[in-house]
């Protein structure tokens, strides 16, 4: 079964990352690479990938004539996805335990950041048709 | 360039939309044309929908890693829907695509235009933090 793990903040939360220390982001990116060659190795990765910063997010709406209508301006408390899991796993159990893998990752000083992490099934055709 | 094209939904009680048969039909027959045909551009990377919010889990790992799990989200929190990632080559093209995918048939065939979000993929974390 796959699922989707999403990781998700704030445009705040945004900037404070980026203020980490150089180590600090290197020690967290180490752990999510080991964390893909992990699960690359037991078969489960699918696709992960990082968006760029939720200053270039778009909202587009259709007009009455079908033409895009783009709005940058999100409120303050907008959660935005800065990336995602793909992972193809034998249990729900173990799209949580990945999940909770991600979320231990380290943050500034080496402390996990325990983000939450939402995790989402891929719907089927059947649960899409009924 | 590649782009994560976002359909969100807002309540998590949402289920199946409690539309007529036929309006639900020609909604999922919009999409899958328009699937196919940004399949046949060669633009079409992937596509998921994803099961309904009142599957989804917050994870956090707790002090011990393990992962700690929740359903509970704020009235207020936005759910991925699903999502398209695709490779165009002018951001123009992304924004006209999501307004296709904006004006998808609702009940009674009007147009839902919903708002798309719309976010450039990063190609990789920066070179420093590998």
């Amino acid at each position: 079964m796959k699922y989707i793990l999403l990781m998700s903040g704030t445009t705040a939360g945004v900037e404070a990352y980026h203020a980490w220390s150089k180590q600090d982001i290197e020690a967290h990116m180490a752990v999510l690479l080991g964390i893909n060659k992990d699960l690359t190795a037991s078969g489960e990765f699918v696709a992960t990938q990082g968006l760029a910063d939720p200053g270039e997010a778009r909202v587009v709406r259709g007009e009455k004539n079908g033409e895009p209508v783009t709005d940058g301006v999100f409120p303050e408390s907008k959660e935005f996805l800065l990336g995602y899991w793909i992972v193809d796993v034998a249990s729900t159990e173990r799209a949580y335990a990945i999940a909770g893998q991600i979320s231990a990752a380290p943050g500034p000083g080496g402390k996990p950041t325990n983000m939450p992490i939402e995790v989402r099934q891929f719907a089927t055709y059947e649960s899409k048709s009924h | 360039m590649k782009y994560m094209v976002m359909m969100n939904t807002m309540k998590a009680s949402e289920g199946v939309p409690v539309w007529p048969k036929e309006d639900l039909q020609a909604h999922i027959a919009f999409m899958m044309g328009l699937n196919k045909e940004l399949h046949e551009r060669g633009e079409l990377v992937s596509a998921e929908g994803l099961s309904f919010p009142n599957q989804a889990k917050l994870v956090r790992a707790g002090k011990d890693g393990r992962p700690i799990t929740d359903g509970v989200f704020p009235e207020s929190k936005e759910f991925l829907a699903g999502f398209w990632i695709i490779d165009v080559d002018s951001p123009e093209r992304a924004y006209a695509i999501a307004a296709r995918i904006s004006a998808a048939p609702g009940a009674g065939g009007t147009p839902l235009n919903m708002p798309i979000e719309l976010r450039p993929i990063m190609s990789g974390p920066p070179p420093e933090m590998v």
